[in-house]
């Protein structure tokens, strides 16, 4: 693990099994994320983009280890090792038992605001959960840091008593996030935080995130479904598709001089503040998104890549380096 | 000044706004109030329904012989045996001395022979004494009726409470742990269904005597497993929603996951069909009772009076006050079930309000 790394995940495979038939075999497998390797450094901001079902939240779920839980047949290989102090863990070979203690280090902003609460569990106590694991904080204690969290995220300390279902969806964001920062963890995972929140409480949001990115140190991997929101916040950005990262890159050079022609055609989906300072041509691609379960051959990008070739279907481009710190998997660009 | 006032607003849990919505719909809620009064004056009977006077005023001395048993010779009454407080009462106020007698509103017991007081052949059609007549044995039938109420009630909820407590821990640990237990566990419960239940219950009491707690056993044996899918369901579903994968990410043990993430949120379906549960309990008791299976005599029982009925049709209030008392309980606690189903729908207009 190199030194200015905090997280380091090495071709991460997960698979969904299909099963089906009288005896539940399996008739055929999703293949969520297919070989997806990258770090994050300490204290930066990775951006993760990418369409939707293209193995973004799985990859999330992946590197805290949950989700042998919520689907038992699951198939993860692969390795992520996490940095604590002067050790490396790698969070995939540990068991439930064994991985607890790094829990509190490692946290989860969920994706959906709705059902990433339990509905039957006051505010304040979600929020003061993780605590109970990982702290030695007596009640009072606790009750302190809920209201000071509270406040952080830009909600009132009376707001603690109250039920989610009281609550908007943005406000039940941040409620998610108070609870991701309750037990100081150095890296965060920011599952698409924004995406459910109105376009003006999306700037309030990462800034906040930001805000306590430096507060906190923080390291954050940052999930998002369009380039634009990432920009913003991001140092570096990865650009998935069907489970491959396509280009790995500064955020800068991928916000302006994109390598891969499937960057390329999300970049131009961007709507642009000042159409005519920037005259660029929308590239529209043809056809659908393949579902993950019958991947094309060969690059996953072909069936509707518009400079594909014959060759294309027969081998898995992989990620080279193509300038400084900018990857891309493509070899005819 | 405005945003102080929302600040100040009573925040409510999930379950107080159901409880609420439930208060809201007046059929079941109205239902809910009379059964469980009901149900709880029928714990304190014997002050308004029973033989036994409450106070009896005898030589200047006090005797309470609900709670005592007073010879008929210590009150002054020429009997042998426990006093006879209707005719001592009767007799005290002949002798027009300073005695006296304070009965129940209802003075006849559930399980007292009348036929030295009644005049005829047993049973008696209803009269101003006796509001729904007496049985084959001349015993009261309103007071019988009444106390069956509680048995018929109690046995149901006892019932339905082991079967739920049954019920919850295999669907709970099917559902929550899947898998090959999942599969194993299904196929023996699918194999446990196929006992039928009235046949086995018949051959046990053909063999032994069937009490109270025999009967609980059989019927709980028998009833968990309905509710048992449900929970398996939910304990399923709710296992892979993002709360219970946050609590994962916490750090939380298996224990905590169970009991305080997925239990709460998988009480939905327990909760609504509990008062269909106990509907049913209180049907299969009185089958049993009729059917001549049930509770051992002379325990009041609703079915017991039915059968007499159907044995001799002319005594009409053997069959009528019986199905009448069976039809208002079953239709109330109906009504609460049906509620509580509306009140646990997240569709805010109700058909039933
Ligand atoms: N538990 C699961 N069982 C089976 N398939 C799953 C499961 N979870 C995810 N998948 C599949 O894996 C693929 C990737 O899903 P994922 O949720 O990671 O997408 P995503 O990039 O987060 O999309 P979105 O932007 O919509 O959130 C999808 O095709 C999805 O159907
Ligand atoms: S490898 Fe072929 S199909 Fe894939 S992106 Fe490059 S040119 Fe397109
Ligand atoms: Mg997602």
């Amino acid at each position: 693990m190199k030194p200015e790394n905090i997280l380091e995940v090495k071709d991460l495979k997960v698979k969904f099994p299909v099963t089906g038939g009288l005896f539940l075999r399996k008739v055929a497998e999703v293949k969520a994320v297919d070989g997806v390797s990258f770090e994050l450094r300490k204290g930066e901001t990775l951006g993760l983009v990418g369409e939707s079902g293209c193995g973004k939240s799985t990859i999330g779920k992946a590197i805290i280890n949950i989700l042998k839980f919520s689907a038992p047949d699951v198939e993860i290989t692969g390795e992520v090792y996490m940095r604590i102090e002067d050790k490396e863990v790698n969070l995939l070979e540990l068991t439930r038992g064994e991985i607890r203690e790094y829990r509190g280090m490692i946290q989860m902003i969920f994706q959906d605001p709705y059902s990433s609460l339990n509905a039957r569990m006051s505010v304040g106590q979600i929020i003061e959960e993780p605590m109970l694991y990982h702290t030695d904080l007596n009640k009072k204690q606790r009750t302190e840091r809920v209201s000071w969290l509270l406040e952080k995220v830009g909600l009132q300390t009376e707001q603690s008593k109250r039920y989610p279902h009281e609550f908007s969806g943005g406000q039940r964001q941040r409620i998610g996030i108070a609870r991701a920062l309750s037990t100081n963890p150095k890296i965060i995972i920011a599952d698409e935080p924004v995406s459910a929140l109105d376009v003006s409480i999306q700037a309030q949001v990462i800034n906040l995130l930001q805000e306590l990115q430096g507060e906190f140190d923080l390291s954050i991997l940052f999930i998002a479904h369009d380039l634009s929101v990432v920009e913003h916040i991001s140092s570096r950005i990865a650009v998935m598709y069907l489970g491959n990262i396509a280009e790995l890159g500064p955020g800068e050079r991928i916000y302006h001089k994109p390598i891969h022609p499937y960057s390329k055609a999300l970049l131009s989906a961007v709507p642009l503040p000042n159409p005519k300072l920037k005259n660029k041509e929308r590239i529209i691609l043809k056809g659908d998104v393949p579902t993950p379960m019958n991947k094309p051959s060969g690059c996953g990008f072909r069936t509707r890549c518009p400079i594909a070739r014959k060759e294309c279907a027969d081998f898995i481009p992989e990620l080279e380096i193509k300038e400084e710190q900018h990857y891309a998997a493509c070899p005819f660009v | 000044m405005k945003e102080k006032k929302e600040n100040n607003k009573v925040s409510t849990s999930l379950f107080r706004k159901r409880w609420k919505k439930f208060k809201s719909l007046k059929r079941g809620y109205y239902s809910f109030l009379i059964i469980l009064t009901l149900y709880l004056i029928s714990f304190i009977l014997p002050i308004f329904i029973g033989r036994d006077a409450l106070i009896v005023k005898y030589n200047g001395e006090f005797y309470f012989p609900i709670f005592k048993y007073q010879s008929a010779e210590s009150l002054g009454q020429n009997l042998q045996g426990e006093a006879n407080y209707r005719l001592l009462k009767k007799q005290y106020q002949e002798e027009g001395g300073d005695n006296w007698v304070f009965m129940p509103i209802y003075p006849y017991g559930p399980n007292e022979n009348l036929l030295s007081e009644l005049e005829g052949n047993p049973p008696h059609p209803p009269s101003s004494e006796h509001w729904a007549g007496t049985d084959d044995r001349g015993r009261d039938v309103f007071a019988r009726l009444a106390y069956g109420f509680n048995i018929g009630l109690s046995f149901s909820i006892i019932v339905t409470l082991f079967a739920y407590f049954i019920g919850i821990s295999v669907g709970g640990t099917l559902g929550f742990y899947g898998g090959k237990i999942d599969i194993f566990g299904l196929r023996l419960i699918e194999m446990w269904s196929t006992i039928p239940f009235l046949y086995t219950i018949i051959i046990i009491s053909s063999i032994i005597q069937p009490n109270f707690i025999l009967l609980t056993f059989v019927l709980t044996l028998f009833g968990w497993i309905g509710i048992t899918y449900y929970v398996r369901g939910e304990f399923y579903r709710e296992k892979a929603r993002d709360y219970v994968s946050a609590a994962v990410s916490m750090g939380a043990k298996n224990k905590t996951i169970i009991f305080r993430h997925i239990l709460p949120n998988s009480l939905t379906p327990v909760i609504s069909f509990a008062p269909f549960a106990i509907v049913a309990n209180i049907f299969s008791l009185v089958s049993l009772d009729f059917l001549g299976f049930g509770l051992p005599p002379p325990t009041p029982s609703w079915g017991q009076l039915m059968q007499q009925g159907l044995v001799n049709i002319e005594y009409w209030w053997l069959i009528a006050t019986p199905l009448v008392s069976m039809f208002l309980t079953l239709l109330s606690i109906t009504f609460i079930g049906e509620a509580i189903r509306e009140a646990f729908d997240p569709k805010v207009y109700s058909r039933l309000r």
